[in-house]
């Protein structure tokens, strides 16, 4: 078996396609290793082990057990015990276009709700609805921009949230924006020193204006797990697909940081529940800007 | 397994033992076994090393990847539906279903009657873009400039940020020919030495166009002579309109009218 394993190894490294720096590099490695039983068994295990490991903490346990526990826990029973979304216990065969046109007024009356109730505060809000594809930003009840969304994904967390009866009871309060990412600036802020005299400020106030021109992708962290990522709908330019990388893996490393800060704290890592937008480079530029720190979102699925 | 060791020669790990190793140096020719057992033990440290190393790599890039395996997960596996719904027939459903539309009709329009009848201004400050509605309909819309989010950095500590303020706000005033009361960043901005408060070198007619219309705390929309900057954010945080622009909102915008900013 050793043997046949051994020529194994041996065909596959001498195969044309890893020959060359690669092949010589560690050929000579994995055939002593199939060699050693002993290390052999050692090299597989600490190799699987530590992912096995981080594959249950952070991918088996969290969407096995009761993954959304926090997302409605601070909600009120009332709010609760409305919870039936679209699963109803059948004593006789109902329609499904009745059970979706349940759903559907639902969902739009949480939305509504949540919209009225956002309407009070003296802040800039935000209102994403799926269904008609617009997003819009509020003041006092008042839609001072609406946008047409090109696109969307929604995570398929948030239907497993339906599935459970939980979606009402998470969409009726509306959401708080807690933490924000972008490859943008929030302010654009320019430094100018003030000229000495007039003769410095007549050779700088001929200075030509720089158009603000970089590509638009962020990311808002809400409250009860919510995540709206937003991407413009244009193509990204050259230096725009760099901050692009970048924007990704700062998104990927808070991610990790996130999930090991829980599993230290001996908690199971929380899902977010995502959505991604495509929206035209300018309005999304002009809602990124304009929402402040705590923002409130209505949403509507 | 030792003779397999000592025909590879393309092994290159067994030089530096021969020029390393003090006991090699004393003996010419040490037993073949010994070598073996010195390579082996190197190959078996540098195998464990590599193993943890790959086995990392593989953990973090799974931790990396978790988001996405865990979407995957809710794809795939099957889960238990609510049981907390009480038992329901199709007639009860239909009557909650009207009671529903009803509500959310009701909800609707409540949200609605927020939206002002009478006219009233939205400015965008990121694309530099003014609209004049009444309720859902756009009456007049054109380009505007607003705040060049310029910091004006002088001696003495002294600093101005150029921004349009967010926010609702209201007509406080609205003036015909309105003269500019230079404020003290005017000056710093020219070069200039700055004059005391009500010094006539403060006073600027013409530059603000034919019309004003106060927000408060100093800001104004107004006209300008700066007619190809439109579209720019280049003001010190007033809004400038073109003078048609200017005009129209002018006549219709009363006093107390709202004005959104964002």
């Amino acid at each position: 078996m050793s043997t046949a394993n051994s020529n194994w190894v041996q065909k596959f490294l001498s195969i044309k396609r890893v020959n060359g720096w690669f092949a010589q590099a560690i050929q000579p490695f994995f055939a002593r290793l199939w060699q050693h039983r002993k290390t052999r068994i050692f090299f597989i295990l600490a190799l699987g082990l530590p992912t096995i490991i981080v594959l249950v903490l952070t991918v088996v346990l969290p969407a096995t057990y009761a993954p959304f526990d926090d997302v409605t826990e601070n909600l009120n029973t009332e709010t609760s015990a409305k919870a039936a979304d679209t699963v109803v216990k059948e004593t006789e065969p109902i329609p499904p276009d009745l059970l979706q046109k349940n759903a559907i007024l639902k969902s739009e009356e949480a939305y509504w709700q949540a919209r009225l109730k956002l309407a009070k505060t003296d802040a800039m809000q935000l209102s994403i609805d799926l269904r008609d594809s617009v997003v819009s930003l509020d003041f006092r009840g008042v839609s001072i921009q609406s946008t047409k969304i090109h696109r969307f994904r929604v995570s398929r967390a948030i239907k497993r949230l339906q599935a459970t009866g939980r979606l009402h009871p998470w969409l009726v309060n509306g959401f708080t924006l807690q933490k924000e990412l972008a490859t943008l600036p929030k302010a654009p802020i320019r430094i100018k020193e003030a000229p000495k005299d007039t003769i410095e400020a007549n050779e700088t106030s001929g200075e030509e204006l720089e158009i603000e021109n970089s590509d638009v992708h962020f990311t808002w962290h809400f409250d009860r797990q919510l995540t709206v990522l937003v991407e413009q709908a244009q193509t990204p330019t050259f230096v725009g697909r760099f901050s692009k990388i970048w924007y990704n893996l700062r998104r990927g490393s808070d991610s990790a940081g996130e999930t090991l800060f829980n599993l230290l704290q001996l908690k199971l890592p929380r899902h977010r529940l995502w959505i991604e937008l495509e929206l035209p480079r300018e309005d999304a530029k002009a809602i990124y800007r304009a929402l402040p720190e705590n923002a409130a979102l209505a949403l509507r699925l | 397994m030792k003779n397999s060791v000592m025909e590879n020669s393309s092994d290159k790990s067994h030089e530096p033992l021969q020029s390393s190793d003090p006991e090699s140096q004393v003996d010419e020719k040490p037993p073949e076994t010994a070598i073996a057992k010195r390579l082996n033990s190197k190959f078996i440290r540098k195998a464990t090393i590599i193993s943890i190393l790959l086995g990392l790599i593989s953990a973090i890039l799974t931790l990396l990847a978790a988001p996405f395996l865990r979407e995957i997960a809710y794809a795939v596996w099957p889960h238990s539906v609510s049981t907390t719904t009480a038992s329901k027939s199709a007639a009860k459903l239909k009557r909650e279903i009207r009671s529903l539309d009803g509500r959310v009709s009701s909800l609707r329009n409540r949200f609605k009657s927020f939206t002002p009848r009478e006219p009233y201004l939205i400015i965008n400050t990121s694309a530099n873009k003014v609209f004049l509605k009444s309720g859902d309909k756009i009456l007049h819309e054109g380009i505007c400039s607003t705040g060049s989010y310029v910091l004006l950095k002088a001696s003495g500590n002294r600093e101005w940020v150029f921004v349009t303020p967010r926010g609702m706000f209201r007509i406080q005033g609205k003036r015909v020919a309105p003269v500019w009361t230079k404020p003290d960043w005017a000056f710093v901005e020219e070069g200039l030495p700055i004059p005391p408060p009500y010094s006539t070198k403060r006073f600027e007619p013409g530059v603000l166009g034919e019309y004003a219309l106060e927000l408060g705390d100093g800001y104004m929309v107004h006209g300008t002579l700066y007619k190809r900057m439109l579209g720019m954010p280049v003001t010190h945080g007033c809004v400038r309109l073109d003078d048609e622009d200017l005009r129209i909102v002018y006549r219709k915008l009363q006093l107390g009218s709202k004005v959104f900013i964002y």
